[in-house]
């Protein structure tokens, strides 16, 4: 029983991690097209942030997240200004939009992948922390595991809370439903975007820094989130934070079980099998009415 | 251009490319190689997502299927048979998945490809751990580097022939009639899906093709090194900076890059990546259209100024 416990949970707690970065991602794609593949490459230096805090600095990774969300958001207000501002004023349509944010967050994602390179090496890095084990209900896990999924799942809820109870999350969404309606009643866009794609890249900032307390961290460890979170978005819908949250926990789980029946190096074949059953079944994602 | 010219002048300088093994040296035939390896890829990649606007990340997933079938043929089957073999392997899978995704636009579709190198490296990483109990291949008994050149030269060659002839033919139309707008050339009587997915397949083989010709440069194979990523990157790259919509384009583009690959990748290889990274996004932003977008333009711009200087002679020969 309590081997059952554990498997579910473990598979709750990487789902948790899907969910932060899917959610960051799926805002960005919901409110302004931007599929930004590159996302994992800063949820790599939200991970070095918090490594380089911890190991020059000696600062408590746990301490660090505020800091290393409010770098990444500056970040991204950067990236967004420079990168795809352009974008949205000179793209002909959405689809132009689409592709062309795409091929932009390619190049990003070699410029910032690459950069990591060169600053850190490829050498694995990584700390000890919360290393203990727990006893819970008769599974055992590693305090540090806890910690990240309660961050993880707190940094999620707080997102959704703001989505939903506030005057800024309420012009989010409006303008997720309609881009020229929620102009027209004076929602600005110049804000509105850049301040969204922040939030995302703190979002997978964030993400970084819980993964560094657990596992290794190299530069390439960015790039399978990224298709993770593209999985978890398909999953729950594209531009659906709640899809997303959701999706995120049921890709951990389906990835936890499958691993255990099949084999651990099936992972990602077992992920991208659910991804194409999903697009096939129901394109428009599981929650879709 | 006509297409008797085309052909005319792609064999002329195949003849030419066909003797460098015998003129040129060592280093250079390797770089010439290079070059016509990425001009194969780009120009194959420009022929189905130039065209129809949907944006294929594949081609390492192509190429890394090519590599394998030689890597895993080469033993028993000649090189001749070896080659197209990686080319329809590649060609078939890209048909089924294709069959399975190409109704997805935009995004979805340009994700989908993402994953699938990743996808078929994985597999393949799998299946050689679990059933061959090996990480890579060692490839013994490989061709003559000659015999290589050749043969890539020749790919390269048909990728550009038929990317011309496509481009003439009812066929090619009708990509470009789903690039410009995929519900009205549904409501013209094309057959989008079948015409999307043989597009595709088509692409598939020449990158698969070239994966398996360009496999035995590699003595030691193994899923990292050819489902790399840096393959399809810098394929899109290429086709970006030339301009998806010609063939001329994307064709010099990928000389110019090939070269600086083989040059500063090996010495700087991150700040290499860093600058292709810049260099995509800088593309994207500033010249969507390719340098080749810039060609009418220039040709407008001579035109005006000979206009201009013709006055000018003309007023002084009066004055």
């Amino acid at each position: 029983m309590s081997f059952w416990l554990e498997l579910a949970a473990s598979g709750l707690i990487t789902g948790g991690i899907y969910a932060v970065v899917a959610i960051g991602l799926n805002l960005q794609y919901g409110l302004m097209r931007i599929m930004n593949i590159s996302h994992g490459e800063f949820l790599m230096l939200g991970a070095y942030l918090t490594w380089l805090a911890h190991t020059v600095l000696k600062v408590n990774p746990l301490l660090s997240l505020p800091f290393v969300a409010l770098c990444l958001f500056a970040l991204g207000l950067g990236v967004y200004r420079l990168c795809f501002r352009r974008i949205a004023r000179t793209a002909p349509s959405v689809e132009a939009i689409e592709a062309r944010s795409l091929l932009v967050s390619f190049g990003l994602m070699f410029l910032v992948q690459n950069a990591a390179y060169l600053a850190w090496g490829a050498d694995l890095r990584g700390y000890s922390f919360l290393a203990e084990p727990v006893e819970i209900a008769g599974a055992r896990f590693t305090a540090n595991r806890l910690v990240l999924f309660g961050f993880a799942v707190a940094a999620s809820l707080v997102l959704l809370a703001l989505l939903w109870f506030t005057l800024v999350g309420k012009a989010v969404r409006a303008m997720m439903q309609s881009p020229t309606g929620a102009q027209l009643v004076g929602i600005d866009t110049a804000v509105l975007h850049p301040t969204v794609f922040g939030v995302g890249l703190a979002l997978a900032g964030v993400a970084g820094a819980l993964l560094s307390m657990v596992y290794e961290i190299s530069p390439a460890m960015g790039e399978p989130y990224t298709v993770t979170a593209l999985i978890v978005i398909t999953l729950g819908g594209l531009g659906s934070t709640l899809g997303a949250l959701l999706g995120g926990f049921l890709l951990g789980v389906v990835e936890a079980f499958g691993m255990h029946f099949t084999s651990p190096s099936l992972k990602m074949l077992l992920s991208y099998g659910v991804f194409i059953l999903v697009l096939l079944a129901r394109p428009k994602g599981l929650f879709a009415r | 251009m006509t297409l008797r010219n085309t052909w005319i002048a792609t064999l002329a300088a195949g003849v030419v490319l066909a003797a460098a093994p015998w003129t040129l040296s060592d280093f250079a035939l390797s770089l010439v190689l290079t070059c016509l390896m990425y001009a194969g890829l780009t120009v194959s990649w420009a022929m189905f997502s130039g065209a129809t606007a949907y944006l294929s990340l594949a081609t390492a997933a192509f190429f890394g299927i090519g590599a394998y079938v030689t890597a895993w043929g080469l033993a028993t089957l000649p090189y001749a048979v070896v080659v197209p073999l990686g080319g329809l392997v590649a060609a078939a899978f890209a048909a089924l998945v294709g069959a399975a995704i190409l109704h997805l636009r935009g995004a979805y579709f340009a994700v989908l490809t993402f994953g699938l190198g990743e996808l078929v490296r994985h597999a393949v990483t799998y299946f050689e751990k679990s059933y061959a109990h090996t990480v890579g291949r060692v490839l013994i008994d490989v061709p003559a580097g000659t015999t290589v050149y050749l043969t890539v030269l020749l790919l390269a060659a048909a990728a550009v022939l038929t990317s011309y002839a496509v481009r003439s033919s009812r066929f090619g139309l009708a990509l470009a009639g789903i690039g410009a707008d995929e519900e009205r050339a549904q409501t013209l009587g094309v057959n989008t899906r079948l015409t999307k997915i043989a597009g595709f397949a088509l692409a598939a083989f020449f990158a698969g093709a070239l994966g398996a010709a360009m496999a035995v440069r590699w003595t030691y194979i193994e899923p990292n090194s050819v489902f790399n990523p840096f393959i399809g990157f810098q394929t899109v790259l290429i086709a970006m900076v030339g301009g998806a919509h010609t063939v001329i384009g994307p064709l010099a583009s990928s000389v110019v890059f090939s070269l600086l690959t083989e040059f500063l990748r090996l010495q700087f290889p991150y700040l290499f990546l860093i600058l292709l990274g810049l260099l995509l996004i800088l593309l994207v932003l500033y010249l969507p259209g390719g340098i080749a977008s810039l060609w009418p333009i220039a040709r407008a711009r001579l035109a005006a100024l000979g206009a201009r200087l013709a006055k000018l002679e003309g007023g002084g020969a009066r004055a």
